[in-house]
C-alpha cells in the first residue's frame, strides 16, 4: 500500500469530465433480469441514470406515466466520463437484482484516496 | 443483488461469525432515500426521530445544535427554487465539463481556482451534482415532506460540526429503524448566501447551518445493503519500532 501522495499529486486537481483523471463507478445492467419498470432510475442521486425514453424527472414529476421505460444506461459527459459515485443504491432499490457493479468511485490526483482498495465487497459478519 | 439480512441476533451478545443484531442490520440496510411520499410523518414520530438526536453524544455535553423543522410545503417549494437559483449562478460561472471550447477556456481555469479554495464544497461528487441541477436533472431537496435543519452552536466544545454528525447520525439511524427513510443534505448550504434564508431561519453568529436532514416515507421503498470498497486497517500491534500490520476490512482473510 502507498502511504503518501506524491507532490504532483497534491497540487494536480483533475479534470472532473475526463474518464483518465477520474476513476467513476461502473454498473452493468442485466437485460434479461430488468424488468424496466424505473426505480433505479428515479433513485440515482444525481440523476445520472436515464433510459432511452425516459429521465429522473419526468418520472418524478409524473410526466412518465406507468409501462416499460426500457433497459436504463448512465448517462456520459462529452468527454466520455460517467458520474456513476458508486454508491449502489440503485442496486439495493431494485427488485429484480438486475444490476451489478464493477468498480469504484475514486477521483485521481489531488482527491485521490489511499486506503480505499478498489474490491467492492458486502458487508462482512466477523 | 439484495443482499437480505433477515435473521436476527439478540442484543448485547457476541459470538465470532454470528448474524447481525437489529441495531446492525439497521447500519447495514440504511441507505440514503431520495424519492419519498408526499404526505410527512405524523408529528409525534418526528419528535420521536429528534429524541434519538436529544441523546446523542457530544463533546463536554455541550449540545451544540439547534433544529428546526421545516414541514411547510409553501416554505419547502420556496427552498427549492431559491437553492436551483443560486447553483445555477454558480454552474454559470464555473461548469466547464458542459460547455463548448471557448467558454471551456475561460471557465476551467476560474473552476480550478476555487477548487483550491473551496476543496470540500466543489469536490467532484456536489460539483456534478450541482451541474445536474442546474440543468433540471435532479432536485435539491428530493420533493421530502420533512426538512431537520441541524444548526450548529459554533460555541461548542471542541469540534462542533463532528457533534452534529454524531447527533445527525442518530437521527437517521432512528428514522430508518422506525420504517422511514431519510437523507443527509449538505447543498442547504446554498440557501446560506441568501440573506433572506439565513433571516427566516435565525442563522446569525454563533449559529452556523451546513447540513439538514430529509425525512419522509420511503417511495420506493430503497433500503437494503450494499458492497463498498474494502478498506486497508493497519494495525500497531507489535513492538514500539515495528512497522504496522495491514489486513483489507470487509475481506475474509
Amino acid at each position: 500500500m502507498r502511504t503518501s501522495f506524491s507532490f504532483f499529486d497534491r497540487i494536480r486537481i483533475p479534470d472532473y469530465d475526463s474518464p483518465k483523471q477520474m476513476q467513476a463507478g461502473e454498473l452493468l445492467f442485466d437485460q434479461e433480469k430488468c424488468r424496466q419498470c424505473g426505480i433505479c432510475v428515479q433513485i440515482c442521486p444525481g440523476g445520472c441514470l436515464l433510459t432511452e425514453t425516459t429521465t429522473k424527472m419526468d418520472i418524478i414529476s409524473g410526466k412518465a406515466k406507468g409501462g416499460k421505460y426500457g433497459v436504463p444506461h448512465v448517462a456520459k459527459t462529452r468527454k466520455g466520463a460517467t458520474m456513476c459515485i458508486a454508491c449502489y443504491d440503485c442496486g439495493a432499490a431494485c427488485p429484480h437484482g438486475a444490476i451489478t457493479i464493477k468498480q469504484n468511485f475514486n477521483p485521481g490526483y489531488h482527491y485521490k484516496r489511499l486506503t480505499q482498495t478498489s474490491d467492492m465487497k458486502y458487508p462482512l459478519r466477523y | 443483488m439484495n443482499m437480505k439480512l433477515e435473521e436476527l441476533s439478540p442484543l448485547y451478545e457476541y459470538q465470532e461469525g454470528m448474524p447481525w443484531n437489529p441495531v446492525e442490520k439497521v447500519i447495514m440496510e440504511r441507505r440514503s432515500i431520495r424519492g419519498f411520499k408526499k404526505e410527512p410523518l405524523p408529528d409525534t414520530m418526528i419528535e420521536r426521530i429528534l429524541e434519538a438526536g436529544r441523546f446523542a453524544p457530544s463533546a463536554g455535553n455541550a449540545q451544540p445544535w439547534r433544529f428546526i423543522v421545516v414541514k411547510s410545503p409553501e416554505i419547502l417549494a420556496a427552498m427549492e427554487k431559491d437553492a436551483v437559483r443560486v447553483i445555477k449562478f454558480f454552474m454559470f460561472l464555473l461548469d466547464y465539463t458542459r460547455t463548448g471550447f471557448l467558454l471551456r477556456l475561460i471557465k476551467k481555469p476560474l473552476a480550478k481556482f476555487y477548487i483550491r479554495i473551496l476543496g470540500n464544497e466543489l469536490h467532484p461528487v456536489p460539483f456534478e451534482l450541482m451541474s445536474q441541477i442546474a440543468l433540471g436533472k435532479t432536485k435539491v431537496f428530493h420533493d421530502a415532506p420533512t426538512l431537520i435543519l441541524m444548526v450548529e452552536d459554533s460555541r461548542g466544545v471542541s469540534c462542533p460540526p463532528m457533534d452534529i454528525g454524531i447527533c445527525g447520525e442518530n437521527i437517521v439511524l432512528s428514522a430508518h429503524s422506525l420504517g422511514a427513510g431519510s437523507c443527509w443534505i449538505g447543498l442547504i448550504k446554498v440557501l446560506m448566501y441568501l440573506p433572506w434564508w439565513r433571516k427566516r431561519f435565525g442563522i446569525r453568529k454563533p449559529y452556523r447551518l451546513e447540513v439538514c436532514i430529509a425525512l419522509g416515507w420511503q417511495k420506493p421503498k430503497a433500503d437494503g445493503a450494499v458492497p463498498r470498497e474494502a478498506q486497508v486497517i493497519e494495525w500497531f500491534d507489535r513492538g514500539l519500532n515495528d512497522a504496522p500490520r495491514y489486513t483489507k476490512q470487509g475481506v475474509k482473510s
